[in-house]
């Protein structure tokens, strides 16, 4: 059983993100996240264009031209609320 | 234009046949009445408002059907409350068009509000394994078509059936979508008891289906209990 490896749904992916990034000091580059998130690129890249585009994460270059992605309040809140979250959806079965 | 006012009829004797005394404006009923609809509006809308940063962070199609469904329900029991207070001037104006306003518009759009709400709670339970395409489009559409009827025969007789006929529909989906699951759950239990009062409360529109206003009164409080007890869920989660 646990061989099978449960698919992650949706919110489960965007926190595993979210929590790789600050576990690495709030600041990661592209590359090695999509590593450890455990994702195919293809996902990946359509993950982290909503979190940009919702605003959880935002994107900085530093002063060697390279990009990172760091959280902003919006990810940390959602990072704090989650086990809430997770708990309200099972209360109401939604 | 004030002749056939329900104080007029009272005072000079005249038996009104199509109004039943007992539904003319009593205060205690009105007391009962006004309690009621504020304590289930405020419950109704705190649980939107209570959502809302969960709803903002995560765009889940769950929680904004549950969302939708609290914010109608708190709409349709204002306007119900509005539809009682209202069903006395229905024959105090003599002009067809003032009875309309005050009598029949409330009850159809409390009619569309309520069918909005029972369709968006059941579909936030069952979203995941039945999706279904233009949903809001669609609720709508089955919303305004119930109101419709209500506004045709003008009687929430046949607004309860319609919705009856709803709150089997989504029995009979929530049992199917969740066959697996052997036990029923509590929270579908508070689910119907939650319509269910609703349809009782809509029966009790009628001025002809009159209740003691002690059975009213026990029948309030549980209602109110009902909705209490999703409320105390739901600020549980969302602190």
């Amino acid at each position: 059983m646990d061989k099978i490896r449960r698919r992650r749904d949706r919110l489960e992916v965007i926190y595993d993100i979210l929590k790789i990034i600050r576990q690495h000091h709030n600041s990661i580059k592209p590359t090695p996240l999509l590593r450890y998130s455990n994702l195919s690129s293809q996902s990946f890249s359509e993950y982290i264009n909503e979190l940009l585009e919702k605003g959880f994460v935002k994107e900085i270059t530093n002063e060697k031209e390279k990009k990172f992605l760091t959280l902003t309040d919006k990810g940390f809140r959602y990072l704090e609320k989650y086990k809430l979250i997770l708990g309200f959806i099972e209360e109401f079965e939604l | 234009m004030y002749t056939s006012s329900p104080l007029f009829l009272l005072v000079s004797g005249r038996n009104i046949e199509y109004m039943p005394m007992h539904h003319l404006i009593d205060p205690a009923r009105l007391a009962v009445e006004i309690s009621y609809t504020l304590v289930v509006v405020f419950l109704c809308f705190m649980i939107y408002f209570k959502t809302r940063e969960i709803y903002d962070l995560t765009k889940h199609e769950g929680i904004q059907y549950f969302r939708i469904t609290f914010s109608f329900f708190g709409l349709a029991y204002l306007l119900r409350f509005l539809s009682i207070l209202f069903i006395p001037m229905g024959v105090t104006f003599d002009s067809h068009l003032l009875t309309h306003i005050f009598r029949i518009f409330p009850m159809v759009f409390s009619g569309y509000f309520s069918t909005m709400a029972i369709l968006s709670l059941t579909y936030s339970t069952i979203w995941k394994k039945l999706q279904i395409k233009h949903t809001l489009l669609t609720f709508n559409a089955v919303s305004v078509l119930i109101s419709v009827i209500a506004f045709i025969t003008r009687s929430p007789s046949l607004l309860i059936l319609s919705q009856a006929v709803l709150l089997s529909f989504t029995i009979i989906m929530a049992t199917y979508t969740d066959s697996r699951s052997r036990k029923i759950s509590p929270l579908f239990i508070l689910y119907i008891l939650f319509f269910l009062f609703w349809m009782a409360n809509l029966f009790t529109l009628d001025p002809r289906r009159f209740l003691p206003i002690e059975i009213q009164i026990l029948f309030r409080i549980v209602s109110i209990a009902v909705v209490g007890i999703i409320y105390y869920k739901v600020a549980k989660w969302t602190k």
